[in-house]
C-alpha cells in the first residue's frame, strides 16, 4: 500500500501500517452526510474533501513519511602517501596525477585530497568541480617517519559528504607500519566506500642497509664486549665499516677498512674493550664505495646499540664556573667519592639521559634552568622519579627560584618549593609580555606556551601581564591584565583564549605597558617583546620614558625563514638595556623566556650573613657531624619553602619562620637534596674551612646515590615491528629462580615521555613486559627489583631505533594493496603516468539514498492549516468571514513557511499581495450578490411611492384577514409551543426552496448562522408542491404569504395527528 | 549589470556562515529580476554581494590584505598565500598567479593603472612587481636599502595623470618616493616629520581627480594631502573610534564624487570624509556576518561606484552600494 501511495514520488513510510487509517475516509463521508447536512452543497463538498484530506494526512504523519532522495553524485577522495618510504620523484608524481585526473571531474561531483604519513591531513575538503590547489604548494609533511594508511582511511570516511557515492583513490607504496589497514578497509567497505588503488611502484635494487647491531646488555668493566653487526645488501658491494664507542672512533682491524658484502645478510663480529663504567654507546656506519647510485637510501646505513656496565657509583657535578666549585669537588674526592666535573659553557648543556645513567647522582651547582631545554628538564625529573637517580641542587645567584627553576619539572622532585609562602615582605618583580602575531607555523601556539612558561617561572607575588593586539575594542589590549599572578590557573585560561593579532605599531602597546608598570610597586620592571619586528618602531619619547622609569625591555625576533625586521627589535633592546634574541629555532623560545623572566626574580636572593641551625639532628646525612662544634656561618641563600614531607636538617631562623638551608627526601624511585646556600667563595668561605665539610658532603652525596643492579639478573630488550619487549631473567645468588617479584618500571622514549612497564611472570624467574615503538631514537627501560618488600636495586636496559622503518622498505608492498582493493571491490589503477586513461568519475557506483523524516513538516504545514480551514468552513457561515480566515492562514504560511519574512519589504509585500488575491477571489462569490442586493435596495427605495403604498395596503389587509381566521378557527390566548413556529419559519422562508441569489442574501453577507434545523429538511414539501413553487417568482407578495399560511396550517395539522398517534 | 551568481566557493562560504540561500529570498527577487533592475541589497546596510572563503583554492583567501579594481571593473586581491587573484566585477574567479618569491613575506599592496598594468608592492622583498592583467611579469623595480631607488617595506603604489609613480614604504625609513613612468627613481617626495609627527607606516596612497596625493599615515591615525611636489596641503584625523577619528587607517581611496573613503583596520569600518576633513558617514562594525567587517586591510571603488572591501579576518570581499 505504501508503494501505491508513494507511486513514483520520492517518499516512503517508516511505519506503513498506519496507512490503513485511510479506510476511515468512506466511513467519515457516510457519517458526514448527516452531520454536514445543514451546509449548502458547495461547502458540504468542500468540508467533506477537507476532512478526508485531514484523515489521510494524519495517517501519513503517523506512518512517518520520509523524503527519499536518490543521489547520483559522486565524491572522489584522493589519499596520497607522503611518507619517507616514497621516493621524491613519486611524491611529485602523485600530486600531478591528482590534478590531471581531476580535470575530468563533472561539475557537480566533488574532489577532496588527504595526504598522510604518521598522521593524515585534509588538504582539500570535498569541493565541487575538481582539484583547486596549485600543484607543488602542499605544506611540508610534519612526521614522515611512519605510514598510517588506516588513519587516512578513517579521515576519509569522516569527511565524505553523506549524499554522494564514495570513492577513495589510494595512492601509496603499501608500506604501512602503523594501524590496521585491512581492518580499516573493511570498515570503509561497510560504510559504502570503494577503494581504487594506485600503486606507487619502486624497487631499490642497489640497496645496502644496516639491519641490526647487537651487544650484550650487561657487561663488566675490563671485558672485551662482542658486538655483532648485520648488514643486508641487495647485491655484492664493497665498503668500509666505522665503529664509534661513546662518540670515539674505535680502531678496527685492517679488514674492516674494505669489506666485501655478498647479496643477503652479512654478519661481522668485533670485540671492543670496556674501560669505564656506566652505559656504553656503540654506533656503526657502513660507507659504500663508489658512486651514490650504489646505495639508494643513505639514511639506513647506520645502527646503534648500548650496554650497561655494572661498576662503581659515580657522581656528576654540573658547574657554570669551576673556579667556584673546585673546592667542593676536591673535598668530595678527599672522601673517596668518584666524581666528574662538567663545565657548562655556551647556551646549552649537552646532556642526555644515557649520559646521566652513567652516574648515580647529579649535582647542580648554581646552574640556571635556562641552560636546559624542556626535554632535558623532563629528563632530569625522570632521572630521579623513574630511574631512581639522585639530584642535589646547590644555591647561588642563579639557582632555585632565582635561577628560573620555578614551575619546571625539576621543582616537582625537589624537597623544597621555590615559591615563597611564609615571608611577609619580599620585593616583587613585574613582567609584561608584548605579543605580536607569530607568522611561523604554529607561531601563536608557541607564543602561548612561552607566556605560560614565563608565568610558571615567576612567583605568585610578582606582577604579570600580557599585551596583545586583539582588534577589539581598543586594538591594543591587555590579554592578561597586569596584576599579581596569584591565580596562575586563571591566568593560563586567559592565555589560552588569547587572540594574537597583527600589530601595526609597537608604540601604542609600549606606551600602555609603561603606563601600567609605573603604577606598580615592583622593584624589577621588565618587558619582553616577541615579534617579527615588522610593526612600526616606537617613538624615541616612548623609549626615553622607559629608561626614566627603569623599565628594561628584551626583544625576541621570531619568524626567521620568513622575515624578521631585526633593526627595530635591536634598537628597542639597546635603548632600554635589555637583550635581543634572534630566535632561529622556536624550540629554544622557552629557554629564552625562562632566562628573561628570571630577571624579575632577583629578589629571592638574600645576602644577609646567618648561622644555620640544626633543626633535625637525626637525619641520615648528619650522622657523625658534631653539631655542638657549631655550624659555621653562611653569607647568603636563596629563599625557598620546605615541602610537607621533606626532612629539613638545617635552617635559618627568621621572624617569619625557618628558611630551609638543607632539605632532602625520597621522591618515587630516586632521592633529591636541596642546599639553598653554596656559592662557596662568596657565601661559604667559612664552610669550606670547616673540618666536617668534606664528611658532610660525602654523606649527602652518597645518600642520594642510586642503588645499582643486583648481579644475577639477565635483562634484555627486543624490538619486533611496532612493539618492544623487555625480558627479565631473575636468579638469586645460588642460581635459583626468583619468583613473584615486584618489578615496577618504565620506558623512557626518545621524546622523554615515560611509558610504564607492566611485567607478567611467564615462567620460573622469567618476566616480560612490552611497550610501543613508534619513534626513532633511544628507548631506555629501568626496572626496580623488589622482593618481599625489600628493594634489591635497579636494572637498566634499552633499545635503539637508529632509523625510521620507512628507510627499510625496498619495494612496493603489492600484496596488501591487492587485498585492500579486493576487500572493497575497487579497481587496480596501475598507470599513474597516464591520469587521462583512468576514469575516476564514472558513475558506476550504486547511488546513495538518503531518507529525511518530513512528517513534522507535514503536520505543521499541511495538517494544521487544513484543519483550521476545515473548521472555518463549517463554523464560519459567511464566505467573506471564511475568506478572511483562509487569507490569514495563507499569509502565515507564506511568511514563515516559505521564509519570505527574511527578505525584507519585498518578501512581506509579495506574501500579502498573494494572500489578498486568494482571499478576494473567495469573497468574489459574495461580493457580486452583495452589490446586486445593494443596488436592488436602492432601486426599491428610489421607486417608493405608489408601489409601496399599494403593497402596504395589501399587507395590512392580509394581516387583518389572517388575524380573523386565527381568532375564528384557532385557540386564542394559548399560542402553545408550536404556535408561533410556523409564523417564524414563514418569515424566514421567503417562499423559495433554494437560495435566491438575485435578491441577495444579506444574512450571508453579515455572517449570521445559516444552518437550518434538521426537522425542517424532513418536512420538505413533496415534489408537486415544489413544482408549484417554481411559479412563485412571478407572484406577488400577498399570494405568497397566503400560500405560506396554508402550508403552515397543513403542517400543524399533520403534527397534531402524529401526536395523537403517539 | 549582469546577474550576481553564486560560485561554488561562495556557496561553500554561505554554508560555513550558516546562512543558506533561501528560496524565499529568491522568490522575492523574482519581480525585480524580471523588471531588469539591479538586485536589492543582501543586508539592510547595503551589501549587494560577497565572495571568497578561507583556503588555498581558487576564489578562496588566506588573510587577504590588498585589493584594487581595474578600469574594466576586474577586482585584484592579494593574500597571505602570496597569490594575486583576479575576479570579475561580480566576484567570479578569473585567474591567479603567485609572487616569484614568498618565503620572506607576502605583498600588502596592489594598484592597477588605467592601462591595466598591475603593480604589486612586494613588501618583504623591498620592491614593486609589475604585471599585465593576466599575471605576465612586465617589470620590477627597487631593492633593499634606505638610499635613492631603494625601499625597506613597500606598501602601496599610486600613479598621477602623467604616468609618474608614487611608492610608500615603512620599517624605519617611512617615506614616499616618486618614480618615472619607466620605473626610474625621481626623488623622495615626503619623508620624516610632517605636521609635527614623523610619518609612521604610510600604508596607502591615492591620487584624486584634482591630482593631489592622499596618504594614509596609519600609525599616526591621520590622512595627509600633498600636491605632487610634496607640499603638504592638509592633514586631519586623530586616534579614536568617533566620527572624524580613525584607528589605523590602512587604505584610502578617492571616490568619483570627490569624497575620500578610508578603511580603518582597528575600528573594522569604512569612513567617508569630505576633502576638508569632515566625516560624512561610517559603515560597518566588527563581526562575522554580512555587513560586518573584521580587521579590513583595504577597500577599492569600482567603475560603477560599488565599494569592494576586503574583510581580512573573515577571508572574503564584500561589495557595497553605499
Amino acid at each position: 500500500m505504501s508503494e501505491l501511495l508513494a507511486l513514483q514520488l520520492p517518499f516512503a513510510f517508516e511505519h506503513p501500517q498506519w496507512l490503513w487509517l485511510c479506510l476511515l475516509v468512506p466511513v467519515l463521508v457516510w457519517l458526514s452526510r448527516r452531520s454536514l447536512a445543514g451546509l449548502d452543497p458547495v461547502r458540504r463538498g468542500l468540508a467533506l474533501l477537507l476532512r478526508s484530506l485531514v484523515i489521510v494526512i494524519l495517517a501519513i504523519c503517523l506512518a512517518q513519511i520520509v523524503y527519499v532522495r536518490e543521489n547520483d553524485k559522486l565524491t572522489v577522495l584522493f589519499l596520497m602517501d607522503r611518507s619517507d618510504s616514497v621516493p621524491d620523484e613519486k611524491q611529485i608524481l602523485q600530486e600531478s596525477f591528482i590534478a590531471e585526473a581531476s580535470k575530468a571531474c563533472p561539475r557537480h561531483d566533488r574532489v577532496g585530497v588527504i595526504d598522510f604519513a604518521r598522521h593524515a591531513y585534509v588538504q582539500q575538503p570535498p569541493y565541487e568541480g575538481g582539484y583547486y590547489l596549485e600543484v607543488g604548494r602542499l605544506p611540508r609533511m610534519p612526521n614522515p617517519d611512519r605510514t598510517d594508511i588506516a588513519s587516512a582511511l578513517r579521515m576519509a570516511m569522516a569527511i565524505f559528504p553523506a549524499d554522494a557515492a564514495k570513492r577513495i583513490v589510494l595512492i601509496t607504496d603499501g608500506n604501512d607500519n602503523m594501524g590496521d589497514l585491512l581492518q580499516e578497509a573493511a570498515t570503509a567497505r561497510a560504510g559504502g566506500a570503494v577503494i581504487d588503488v594506485v600503486p606507487l611502484w619502486y624497487e631499490h635494487t642497489n640497496e645496502i642497509y644496516f639491519d641490526r647491531m647487537v651487544a650484550p646488555n650487561l657487561v663488566e668493566e675490563g671485558e672485551q664486549v662482542p658486538i655483532r653487526m648485520v648488514i643486508t645488501s641487495r647485491r655484492p658491494a664493497v665498503g668500509r665499516v666505522d665503529l664509534y664507542h661513546n662518540g670515539q672512533q674505535v680502531l678496527l682491524p685492517q679488514e674492516f677498512g674494505r669489506v666485501q658484502l655478498d647479496a643477503g645478510d652479512n654478519v661481522f663480529l668485533v670485540r671492543v674493550p670496556i674501560r669505564s663504567g656506566g652505559p656504553q654507546r656503540f654506533e656503526a656506519r657502513f660507507v659504500p664505495e663508489g658512486s651514490r647510485a650504489a646505495d639508494a637510501i643513505a639514511e639506513n646505513n647506520s645502527a646503534t646499540t648500548f650496554s650497561f656496565v655494572s661498576g662503581k657509583r659515580r657522581a656528576l657535578v654540573l658547574s657554570m664556573d669551576p673556579t667556584y666549585d673546585q673546592v667542593f669537588v676536591d673535598a668530595l674526592r678527599s672522601e673517596k667519592v668518584d666524581i666528574d666535573l662538567l663545565h657548562l659553557t655556551g647556551d646549552d648543556a649537552t646532556l642526555d639521559l644515557l649520559q646521566m645513567l652513567n652516574y648515580s647522582t647529579v649535582i647542580l651547582s648554581n646552574v640556571p634552568a635556562h641552560m636546559f631545554t624542556d626535554e632535558q628538564l623532563k629528563m632530569l625529573a625522570s632521572y630521579v622519579k623513574d630511574l631512581g637517580g639522585g639530584l642535589v641542587m646547590l644555591g647561588g645567584d642563579e639557582s632555585f627560584g632565582a635561577g628560573g627553576w620555578m614551575g619546571t619539572p625539576v621543582e616537582e622532585v625537589m624537597p623544597v618549593t621555590f615559591e615563597i609562602k611564609h615571608k611577609k615582605v619580599i620585593p616583587r618583580g613585574a613582567l609584561v609580555i608584548i605579543m605580536h602575531s607569530c607568522e611561523i607555523p604554529r607561531g601563536n601556539t608557541y607564543g602561548k606556551e612561552v607566556a605560560k612558561k614565563s608565568l610558571d617561572t615567576i612567583s605568585s607575588r610578582d606582577y604579570f601581564g600580557i599585551i596583545a593586539y586583539t582588534w577589539s575594542p581598543m586594538g591594543v589590549n591587555w590579554a592578561v591584565p597586569l596584576g599579581p599572578s596569584a591565580d596562575k590557573t586563571k591566568i593560563k585560561r586567559l592565555i589560552d583564549v588569547m587572540q594574537i593579532g597583527d600589530m601595526p605599531d609597537f608604540d601604542s602597546a609600549m606606551i600602555e605597558a609603561v603606563r601600567q608598570l609605573v603604577k606598580t610597586d615592583a622593584a624589577q620592571k621588565h618587558m619582553i617583546i616577541i615579534s617579527d619586528g615588522d610593526p612600526s618602531p616606537p617613538s624615541p619619547a616612548t623609549l626615553k620614558s622607559m629608561v626614566d622609569a627603569k623599565i628594561t625591555c628584551s626583544t625576541v625576533g621570531i619568524g626567521y625563514g620568513q622575515h624578521v625586521v631585526e633593526p627595530t627589535l635591536r634598537n628597542i633592546a639597546m635603548a632600554t638595556k635589555g637583550r635581543f634574541y634572534a630566535c632561529r629555532n622556536p624550540r629554544t623560545l622557552p629557554q629564552i623566556f625562562v632566562k628573561e623572566s628570571q630577571i624579575v626574580r632577583r629578589s629571592l636572593i638574600d645576602e644577609q650573613r646567618f648561622t644555620p641551625q640544626v633543626q633535625y639532628a637525626f637525619s641520615e646525612v648528619l650522622t657523625g657531624i658534631r653539631a655542638d662544634d657549631g655550624v659555621p656561618a653562611l653569607n647568603g641563600l636563596v629563599l625557598t619553602s620546605p615541602k610537607p614531607l621533606a626532612l629539613v636538617p638545617l635552617v635559618r631562623m627568621t621572624k617569619d619562620g625557618p628558611d630551609p638551608v638543607l632539605a632532602h627526601w625520597q621522591y618515587e624511585l630516586g632521592k633529591s637534596v636541596a642546599f639553598t646556600s653554596g656559592f662557596w667563595p662568596r657565601w661559604g668561605p667559612e664552610w669550606t674551612r670547616w673540618p666536617s665539610f668534606a664528611k658532610l658532603w660525602a654523606q649527602i652525596v652518597r645518600w642520594s646515590m642510586r642503588q645499582e643492579s643486583p648481579a644475577n639478573f639477565e635483562v634484555y630488550t627486543k624490538v619486533e615491528g611496532n612493539r618492544g619487549r623487555v625480558i627479565v631473567e631473575a636468579l638469586d645468588k645460588d642460581a635459583g629462580y626468583l619468583n613473584f617479584l615486584d618489578l615496577p618500571g618504565g620506558v623512557i622514549k626518545p621524546d622523554q615521555s615515560v611509558e610504564p612497564l607492566r611485567f607478567n611472570q611467564t615462567g620460573p624467574g622469567h618476566y616480560e613486559a612490552s611497550f610501543d615503538v613508534d619513534q626513532t631514537g633511544q628507548y631506555i627501560a629501568s626496572v626496580n627489583v623488589r622482593h618481599s618488600g625489600e628493594d634489591l636495586g635497579a636494572i637498566h636496559t634499552g633499545a635503539s631505533i637508529p632509523f625510521s622503518p620507512e628507510f627499510r622498505e625496498l619495494s612496493t608492498n603489492e600484496a596488501i594493496l591487492r587485498q585492500v582493493q579486493e576487500t572493497t571491490g575497487g579497481r587496480w589503477l596501475d598507470d599513474i603516468g597516464n591520469p587521462a586513461a583512468v576514469d575516476l568519475f564514472s558513475h558506476d557506483l550504486p547511488p546513495t539514498v538518503s531518507r529525511q523524516p518530513v512528517w513534522d513538516w507535514t503536520l505543521a504545514w499541511l495538517l494544521l492549516p487544513l484543519f483550521l480551514v476545515d473548521v472555518a468552513l463549517r463554523r464560519l457561515a459567511s464566505w467573506p468571514a471564511f475568506s478572511i480566515l483562509f487569507e490569514a492562514v495563507l499569509l502565515i504560511f507564506l511568511l514563515y513557511g516559505v521564509g519570505t519574512v527574511h527578505s525584507g519589504f519585498w518578501g512581506v509585500a509579495g506574501s500579502i499581495l498573494l494572500a489578498e488575491l486568494v482571499g478576494w477571489s473567495i469573497r468574489y462569490r459574495s461580493i457580486g450578490p452583495m452589490f446586486a442586493s445593494i443596488t436592488h435596495t436602492v432601486a426599491v427605495l428610489g421607486g417608493a411611492g405608489q408601489r409601496s403604498t399599494t403593497a402596504l395596503g395589501q399587507l395590512k389587509t392580509t394581516r387583518e384577514r389572517v388575524r380573523e381566521e386565527r381568532t375564528g378557527g384557532g385557540e386564542p390566548g394559548s399560542p402553545g409551543p408550536e404556535g408561533p413556529a410556523p409564523d417564524r419559519t414563514a418569515r424566514y422562508e421567503p417562499g423559495a426552496a433554494g437560495p435566491t441569489p438575485s435578491t441577495g442574501d444579506l444574512h450571508d453577507a453579515l455572517g449570521g448562522a445559516r444552518a437550518q434545523p434538521e426537522y425542517k429538511e424532513k418536512r420538505r414539501p413533496p415534489a408537486g408542491l415544489g413544482a408549484d413553487e417554481s411559479k412563485d417568482e412571478t407572484d406577488d407578495v400577498t399570494s405568497r404569504l397566503l400560500r405560506a399560511k396554508r402550508r403552515a396550517r397543513r403542517d400543524l395539522d399533520g403534527e397534531s395527528d402524529e401526536k395523537r398517534k403517539d | 549589470m549582469g546577474t550576481w551568481l553564486h560560485n561554488p566557493v561562495q556557496t561553500a562560504w554561505a554554508r560555513v556562515a550558516g546562512s543558506r540561500p533561501r528560496p524565499g529570498r529568491l522568490l522575492a527577487l523574482l519581480p525585480l529580476l524580471v523588471a531588469g533592475c539591479d538586485p536589492p541589497p543582501l543586508t539592510p546596510n547595503g551589501v549587494i554581494a560577497a565572495f571568497g572563503t578561507q583556503g588555498m583554492a581558487q576564489g578562496a583567501f588566506v588573510t587577504p590584505r590588498a585589493i584594487a579594481v581595474g578600469p574594466d571593473g576586474a577586482v585584484y586581491v592579494a593574500d597571505k598565500t602570496a597569490r594575486i587573484q583576479r575576479f570579475s566585477p561580480q566576484g567570479e574567479f578569473e585567474t591567479q598567479w603567485s609572487m616569484p618569491e614568498r618565503a620572506a613575506g607576502k605583498p600588502v599592496g596592489v594598484f592597477v593603472s588605467p592601462d591595466q598594468r598591475v603593480f604589486v608592492a612586494d613588501t618583504h622583498y623591498s620592491r614593486i612587481m609589475v604585471y599585465d592583467r593576466d599575471g605576465n611579469k612586465l617589470a620590477r623595480f627597487g631593492e633593499n636599502g634606505t638610499g635613492d631607488g631603494q625601499f625597506l617595506l613597500t606598501t602601496d603604489v599610486a600613479m598621477d595623470a602623467d604616468g609618474y609613480l608614487y611608492v610608500s614604504e615603512y620599517g624605519g625609513n617611512d617615506r614616499i618616493t616618486k618614480w618615472t613612468p619607466d620605473y626610474r627613481f625621481v626623488c623622495v617626495l615626503v619623508a620624516g616629520e610632517v605636521a609635527g609627527r614623523s610619518l609612521a607606516r604610510p600604508s596607502a596612497l591615492d591620487i584624486d581627480a584634482e591630482q593631489t596625493l592622499w596618504v594614509a599615515d596609519s600609525c599616526n591615525h591621520r590622512l595627509l594631502r600633498f600636491d605632487l611636489t610634496g607640499r603638504l596641503l592638509a592633514h586631519f584625523g586623530e586616534m579614536g573610534d568617533g566620527a572624524g577619528q580613525m584607528r589605523f587607517p590602512y587604505d584610502v581611496a578617492a571616490t568619483p564624487d570627490g569624497e575620500l573613503l578610508v578603511c580603518e583596520y582597528a575600528n573594522s569600518r569604512l569612513q567617508w570624509f569630505s576633502p576638508d576633513g569632515r566625516s560624512l558617514r561610517t559603515w560597518g562594525v566588527q563581526g562575522r556576518e554580512l555587513g560586518q567587517l573584521w580587521a579590513p586591510w583595504g577597500a577599492a571603488i569600482g567603475p560603477e561606484g560599488n565599494v569592494y572591501v576586503i574583510d581580512t579576518l573573515n577571508c572574503r570581499v564584500q561589495v557595497i552600494r553605499p
